[in-house]
């Protein structure tokens, strides 16, 4: 057997969405690789543009389905910024619990998809029976299991519920033991350490090079994380440590990825208790007219007025649970944001794709690939 | 009358069907009918038909089982809905597929296509005509049981190739690649423990081989060899650990990629046909096939089939081992599944052929006993 091209994608369950890895092959071994996005382009920086602010949430939803609460927690700050509006400090607390659950959510749905990868069945199955407990209390707040459509520019859509707090420390409590589970049942394999030790390295110069970012540029050992470099919401009053590993492989990223989640779990007993204990309002007061309703979208009255509000830009950047996002919205007065703009962290992640795929086998790629976490929705947009 | 046995089964059966035919004929056809060779072959034909019905049955059986099982590992229930906790999914399955259109891609090579999968299980049926499930129950004209299925067990990397081969994709090709080579590198190994236990059993007939237990059961001296013979299995099976010719992460559905409907079905079924023949073995060479041990008071054994039930609960625990495994660990590399066939396996199974010639020699081993041939 010569070499040859094979397509892994779009329809290929290495990939876990809509994406293409062609690899160039010789016999077992990778000789070359070539990532090809752009299958899930739905043009949602665009459509942002004909949209009221709050109408884009629906969108952000949509951009990673499995951390859509950190999506819109990204897009209302920096429209936030550019319409000149302070949301209330619980609000600013709601979000952080709802990034930190998302950001649990999402590490157990790559838990799940990342062991099926390397054909170990029965943890796909517990992840995903413990995501349902996440999903269960995002459910008895915004009422949605996957598109939430949550945050409001100025707050959030509506309160918590009184028994918000009890039930998020029994979810706490169990997934602290799940996760012990988890890790008994992949470190303790010496198959798991046979499949994943020495793979897919990407060192720190090369991630940096590459705009490698999130739980990825954490396992080469780099320190970096939005959440404390450049703090958003009110993460400067919370206690936590940036997880980090020194592999820069696939099992660093493991470990990386499990560590956030207990730290996760630590911001948010933190904020839960915080919650408990701080009633009051979680919209903005003041808000213009047009951004007032938190329930019903605001009417079409008006729609194509320009009116003269204070312009102005926004720029955020949150940790989202596969890395660094970034969002630019530019305000020039009227009712829907002139320009939106995303930056997402698994694009570049995945451009990088030849430094650490070329040189390993075939059956390697889905740990490695795997391992990058790729959420094809939120690299097309 | 003595004990019944499956040839007697069948000749009886056959009899009381040509008489009955008989009478009802005139005298010329009824000559026919009832003369000893007719009736003998109609015996052969039910007798085949016994144990193909068997086989089918407690493959699909079996299917039902892992799902059972895999469901419980994985704490959920597995099928439920289809009969008494799901017991008729598996034919619903199995009639889905028959039900669909097999579709043949443009490019493939039609022969190869349907030969393949045709042929596999063909051959896997054949070796449940040789293997004996209890005393009596078994073709009982062959001396060299064991060697024979084990042939005809090694038939499928053939035939396996030849089906991904002529699917014409890339993947088929690869899946058939690492199949024939993981195959052919596991045979070694899994030969070598099927002869320390013909070695201390001093025959290649199952049935000697299992009265051969009567004073122990062959795992307990033979750990090595069973430990060889198991992974070995697992490998020849290709479940987990050693999928990887069906590795659904990197090869889509492996060598069974592009077949669709009942050829699907074929290569499924061939596949639970094949760890059924795996745990069968298992039971006959180091788990003393249908006898249970002398200490168990003789109510579990005296009354009639009790031979079929022990086997058959038997080659359940036996698969249900394979389903924990399954459940509870990842899939290895070509490399490193190779690296460990040719570099542990073999070794090991060279130690337990020695270990096999010294229990021979020895005769009787403390804690275990005695053989029972001089």
């Amino acid at each position: 057997m010569s070499e040859m091209w094979i397509n892994m994608g779009p329809q290929h369950p290495m990939t876990h969405g809509l994406w293409n890895l062609r690899v160039r092959i010789d016999g077992e071994v990778v000789l070359d690789v070539d990532p090809e996005m752009g299958y899930l382009h739905r043009g949602i920086e665009k459509i942002s543009e004909d949209r009221h602010y709050n109408e884009v949430v629906t969108l952000m939803d949509r951009t990673c389905y499995v951390a859509g609460l950190a999506w819109e927690h990204l897009y209302i700050l920096a429209s936030e910024q550019a319409l000149h509006i302070t949301p209330p400090e619980r609000a600013q607390y709601i979000r952080m619990t709802c990034e930190e659950f998302q950001r649990i959510g999402s590490h157990i749905m790559w838990y799940a998809a990342f062991v099926n990868d390397i054909g170990l069945m029965t943890p796909f199955l517990y992840g995903m029976r413990d995501r349902d407990l996440v999903l269960d209390l995002f459910q008895s707040f915004t009422g949605a299991r996957m598109t939430y459509e949550y945050m409001r520019v100025g707050g959030v859509r509506n309160d918590l519920p009184p028994t918000f707090t009890d039930q998020a420390r029994k979810v706490l409590d169990w997934l602290t033991d799940r996760f012990r589970e988890y890790d008994q049942l992949c470190l303790g394999s010496s198959i798991f350490h046979k499949r994943c030790d020495h793979l897919g390295v990407l060192k720190a110069n090369d991630c940096i090079a590459h705009g490698v970012t999130g739980p990825m540029l954490r396992s080469a050992g780099v320190k970096r994380d939005l959440r404390k470099d450049r703090p958003y919401a009110r993460y400067d009053a919370v206690d936590f440590d940036v997880a980090v590993a020194d592999g820069a492989d696939v099992t660093a990223r493991y470990l990386v990825r499990m560590e956030e989640m207990r730290q996760s779990i630590r911001i948010l007993r933190q904020t839960v208790d915080w919650l408990e204990h701080h009633p009051g309002p979680v919209m903005a007061e003041h808000l213009p007219r047009w951004l007032g309703a938190p329930y019903a979208p605001v009417g079409r009255e008006g729609y194509l007025l320009k009116r003269n509000y204070a312009k102005g830009v926004g720029f955020s950047a949150v940790e989202e649970p596969h890395g660094e996002a970034q969002a630019y919205v530019v305000n020039e007065g009227t009712e829907h944001p002139y320009r939106v703009k995303f930056r997402s962290p698994i694009f570049a992640n995945l451009s990088a794709a030849r430094q650490y795929l070329v040189g390993y086998r075939v059956a390697d790629i889905p740990p490695i690939m795997g391992s990058v976490d790729p959420c094809i929705g939120e690299v097309d947009r | 009358m003595s004990q019944a046995t499956l040839y007697s089964v069948s000749y009886d059966l056959s009899n009381t069907i040509a008489s009955a035919l008989g009478s009802v004929l005139p005298s010329g056809a009824r000559d026919l009918i009832t003369s000893s060779g007719v009736v003998t072959g109609f015996a052969v034909v039910i007798f085949a038909v016994i144990i193909l019905a068997a086989t089918m049955l407690n493959t699909i059986l079996l299917i039902w089982w892992e799902r059972k099982l895999l469901g419980r590992f994985m704490d959920r229930r597995g099928a439920m809905h289809v009969g008494f906790a799901g017991l008729l999914q598996n034919f619903a399955d199995g009639f889905k597929l028959f039900r669909k259109d097999t579709v043949k891609p443009r490019e493939a090579d039609p022969l190869g296509f349907y030969f393949g999968p045709t042929a596999y299980m063909i051959t896997s049926l054949a070796i449940f005509g040789i293997l004996p499930i209890s005393s009596g129950w078994d073709t009982g004209a062959l001396p060299l049981t064991l060697l024979l299925a084990l042939a005809i067990f090694a038939f499928a990397p053939l035939f396996i190739f030849v089906s991904a081969w002529s699917s014409n994709n890339k993947y088929s090709l690869m899946g058939g690649m690492r199949s024939a080579a993981q195959m052919i590198a596991y045979e070694v190994p899994l030969l070598l423990a099927v002869v320390s236990v013909v070695i201390v059993a001093g025959s290649f007939d199952l049935n000697t081989i299992v009265y051969e237990q009567q004073n122990y059961w062959f795992w307990g001296p033979l750990i090595l060899a069973l430990i060889v013979f198991v992974a070995a299995m697992l490998a020849e099976m290709e479940r987990i650990p050693f999928d990887l010719p069906e590795a659904e992460a990197e090869l889509v559905e492996g060598w069974n990629t592009e077949y669709g409907g009942m050829f699907f079905a074929f290569f499924m079924f061939t596949d639970y046909l094949r760890a059924l023949v795996g745990s069968v073995l298992v039971v006959l060479l180091f788990f003393g096939g249908w006898t249970l041990p002398s200490w168990v008071p003789s109510v579990a054994t005296s009354w009639p089939l009790a031979g079929i039930f022990w086997f058959m609960v038997k080659t359940y625990i036996v698969f249900g081992v394979f389903v924990w495994i399954r459940a509870s660990l990842p899939r290895v590399r070509t490399d490193q599944l190779l690296r460990v066939g040719w570099n542990r396996m073999i070794p090991l199974g060279l130690v337990s052929v020695f270990v096999a010639a010294l229990l021979v020699v020895a005769k009787c081993v403390w804690p275990f006993g005695c053989l029972p041939t001089p």
